[in-house]
C-alpha cells in the first residue's frame, strides 16, 4: 500500500520542514562546541559559520563535567531508573488484575484508577508538596521518584494488552499449580514485551521532563536533576553560554537516544491507544 | 455496563466476601490503589482543607471570593483563555497537516517523523533554555530576520509578542507527537475508500475532505482533548522564557499558581485556585478516558 510513487514536492517539504525542526537544536550543539565568547559573534552577517563551530573546542563539555552538572545527569538517571523499575511492576500488577480477574465493579475501579492517574501530576503538586514535606520527604530520593509510579496511560496501555492474552493459558497454568503471581510474572510479562517497553518510555519520559516537582520537594543542590539544573543557568548573573549550551544538549541527548532506540514501540504501542475505532 | 453500576461497593463487597478472586485482585491492585491515596486523594484533601481557612483562622469561602475578585487571578484566566484558543487549534492543524504530508510517497520517511518527534523527547525546561537564547534581541531569529531584510523584533520583552513566542516554542515541541497519533489513524482507513472515491472521480482536496477529515474523527478528538490538557498546564516554559511577564502578558494558570503558591506565599488562595484548576482538568481528563475506551462491544 506504501508502494506508490514517491512525489518530489512532498519529499522536498519534508526535508524542509525536518530542517527547520532540527535547526534549534543544531545551532544548540554547535554553541556547545565553541568557546564562549563567540557563540553570538557569527550571527550577522549569517554564515557557514553560524552553523559549524569556527573555534571547536570542548572547554565546555570538560568543565561542564567537572562541575556540578555531573551529579544532577547521575541523580537523573538513578530517579529515572528506580521509577521504571518499581512503577513498570506497580503498573502493570494493576493492569493484570484489571484485565484477568473478574470481579464486580471492576470497570469502576479501572475508570477511577485510570482517571486519578490521568489527572495531570503538575495540577496537585502544590498541595503534594505540603504533604510531603509534612511527612519528611523533602530532599529525598523518595520524595522525587514517588510522583512518578503510578501512571494512567501506562496501566491502560498495559491492560489493553493484557485483555489480548488468551485467559486459557493462564487456566491450563493455574491447572499445573501455578499460583496468580507465577501466571503473572511467567506468562504474562513475558508475553508482553512491547505493552512493557512502551509503558517504560512514558515513565521514563514523565521523569526524566520532571520540572515543577523536583523544584518544589528537592531544593537542596544534593538533589538537583538535570532537567532543573539545566534552568539553573539562566539565573545566573553572569551567564556561561557554552556551558549552559553544554548542559542542554547533553540533558537533551540521553532522553533523545532512548527515543530513537524505541520509536518504532513507541509510535506503534502509545499511538495505538486511544484511537483506534 | 450494569456490571459497572455496583461500583466500588461491588469489589470492596466481592473482597469482604472472602472471594478468592476478590483478594488476590485487591494484591495486584494495592500498590496502585496506595498511589492513587497518596498521590491523588491525600493532596486534594489537603487543597480542600487549605482553601476554606481564612488567614484569621476560622473556616469559609473568602479564599475563592478574594481570588476570583483577584485581578491577577483575573489576568491569568484570559491569558490562559487566549492562549488555549489559539495554542490548540494551531498545533491540531500542524500535526494533521504533517501527519498527512509524511504518511506515505516520501523517500526514508521515518527519519523525517523522527526528526519531527524529537523535541518531545526533550525536557520542556532545557527547550526553553535553547529557545530562550534563540529569541534574544541578539539572537538567531533576529539574525535571521535580518538577512531576510525584515526589523528585528523584541520577542519575549514585548507584551504583544511574547505570548506567541511561547505558542511557537510549545507548538516546535509539541506537533510532533500529535502527528504520530494522527499517523497511526491515517493507517487506519481502508484503502478501498481512496480507491472508490478516485474512481467517483474525487480530487485531492475533495478526498481529504470527504474521506479522511471524516475518518480521522476519533483520533483528531482524542488528540484534541489530551493536547488541551497539556497545553492548559504549561509552567515550565513560561517560568524560564518570561515569568509570566511582560506586565503579565504570558501569565498562564500555572505559573500564576506558583507565583501565589511561593512567591505572595497565600496559601489559601493557591489551595483554592488548586482546586478549580483540578475540577477543570478532571472535567477533560474523564472525556479523554471515554475516548481511550474502544467503542461498545468492541472491548
Amino acid at each position: 500500500m506504501s508502494e506508490r510513487p514517491i512525489q518530489p514536492a512532498r519529499s522536498v517539504a519534508a526535508v524542509l520542514l525536518a530542517a527547520i525542526w532540527l535547526l534549534p537544536l543544531w545551532w544548540a550543539v554547535v554553541s556547545a562546541l565553541r568557546r564562549s565568547d563567540t557563540i553570538f559573534k557569527y550571527l550577522s552577517p549569517l554564515s557557514v559559520w553560524t552553523l559549524w563551530p569556527r573555534d571547536f573546542t570542548l572547554d565546555n563539555v570538560a568543565a561542564l563535567l567537572s562541575g556540578p552538572f555531573l551529579k544532577a545527569i547521575v541523580t537523573s538517571v538513578f530517579v529515572t531508573g528506580m521509577t521504571i523499575g518499581v512503577g513498570l511492576v506497580l503498573c502493570a500488577a494493576a493492569a493484570f488484575a484489571l484485565a484477568v480477574f473478574r470481579f464486580r465493579g471492576q470497570s469502576v475501579v479501572f475508570a477511577c484508577l485510570v482517571v486519578s492517574f490521568l489527572i495531570p501530576f503538575d495540577s496537585i503538586a502544590v498541595p503534594l508538596s505540603s504533604v510531603m514535606r509534612q511527612a519528611g520527604l523533602q530532599n529525598s530520593y523518595l520524595g522525587l521518584i514517588l510522583p512518578g509510579l503510578g501512571n494512567g496511560l501506562a496501566v491502560f496501555m498495559l491492560r489493553q494488552f493484557f485483555l489480548g492474552i488468551p485467559r486459557e493459558l493462564g487456566e491450563a497454568a493455574m491447572m499445573d499449580g501455578l499460583g496468580w503471581w507465577g501466571i503473572f510474572h511467567k506468562i504474562y510479562l513475558p508475553l508482553s514485551r512491547p505493552a512493557l517497553i512502551g509503558a517504560g518510555l512514558i515513565l521514563f519520559v514523565f521523569q526524566w521532563q520532571a520540572y515543577l516537582w523536583p523544584l518544589l520537594i528537592a531544593p537542596n543542590p544534593q538533589y538537583r536533576v538535570a532537567a532543573v539544573a539545566v534552568a539553573d543557568f539562566i539565573g545566573q548573573y553572569d551567564v556561561d553560554f557554552g556551558q549552559m549550551f553544554a548542559a542542554a544538549v547533553l540533558g537533551a541527548l540521553i532522553p533523545m537516544i532512548v527515543l530513537l532506540l524505541f520509536q518504532r514501540d513507541f509510535s506503534s504501542s502509545v499511538a495505538s491507544s486511544g484511537t483506534k475505532e | 455496563m450494569t456490571k459497572g453500576r455496583r461500583g466500588l461497593g461491588g469489589f470492596l463487597a466481592d473482597f469482604l466476601r472472602g472471594s478468592r478472586e476478590g483478594w488476590a485482585a485487591f494484591l495486584f491492585l494495592a500498590p496502585a490503589i496506595a498511589m492513587v491515596l497518596v498521590l491523588r486523594i491525600l493532596p486534594s484533601t489537603q487543597a480542600i482543607i487549605d482553601s476554606v481557612r481564612l488567614p484569621n483562622g476560622s473556616l469559609g469561602l473568602g479564599n475563592f471570593t478574594f481570588l476570583l475578585g483577584d485581578p491577577g487571578f483575573q489576568n491569568s484566566l484570559k491569558v490562559t483563555l487566549l492562549f488555549a484558543l489559539i495554542v490548540n487549534p494551531l498545533q491540531i492543524a500542524l500535526a494533521l497537516a504533517l501527519a498527512v504530508l509524511l504518511n506515505d510517497r516520501v523517500p526514508a520517511i521515518g527519519l523525517w517523523r523522527t526528526i519531527l518527534l524529537l523535541p518531545v523527547a526533550i525536557p520542556q525546561s532545557i527547550s526553553a533554555v535553547i529557545w530562550s537564547v534563540i529569541f534574544r534581541p541578539d539572537g538567531p531569529l533576529n539574525a535571521v530576520l535580518g538577512a531576510l531584510g525584515l526589523p528585528e523584533q523584541r520577542f519575549l520583552t514585548s507584551v504583544d509578542q511574547a505570548l506567541f513566542c511561547i505558542i511557537v516554542m510549545v507548538s516546535w515541541i509539541g506537533v510532533g507527537y500529535w502527528m504520530t497519533f494522527l499517523i497511526a489513524g491515517l493507517k487506519d482507513i481502508p484503502a478501498s475508500l481512496y480507491e472508490a472515491a478516485t474512481i467517483d472521480g474525487a480530487s485531492a482536496w475533495q478526498q481529504f475532505r470527504h474521506v479522511t477529515l471524516p475518518q480521522l474523527r476519533r483520533p483528531l478528538t482524542f488528540v484534541l482533548v489530551a493536547d488541551t490538557v497539556a497545553n492548559f498546564l504549561i509552567f515550565a516554559p513560561v517560568q524560564i522564557l518570561t515569568s509570566g511577564g511582560p506586565e503579565g502578558s504570558t501569565d498562564l494558570i500555572m505559573n500564576n499558581l506558583y507565583t501565589r503558591a511561593f512567591i505572595t506565599n497565600d496559601a489559601g488562595g493557591a489551595a483554592a485556585q488548586t482546586l478549580i484548576l483540578v475540577a477543570v482538568v478532571v472535567t477533560i481528563v474523564s472525556v479523554q478516558f471515554r475516548l481511550m475506551l474502544p467503542k461498545e462491544g468492541q472491548a
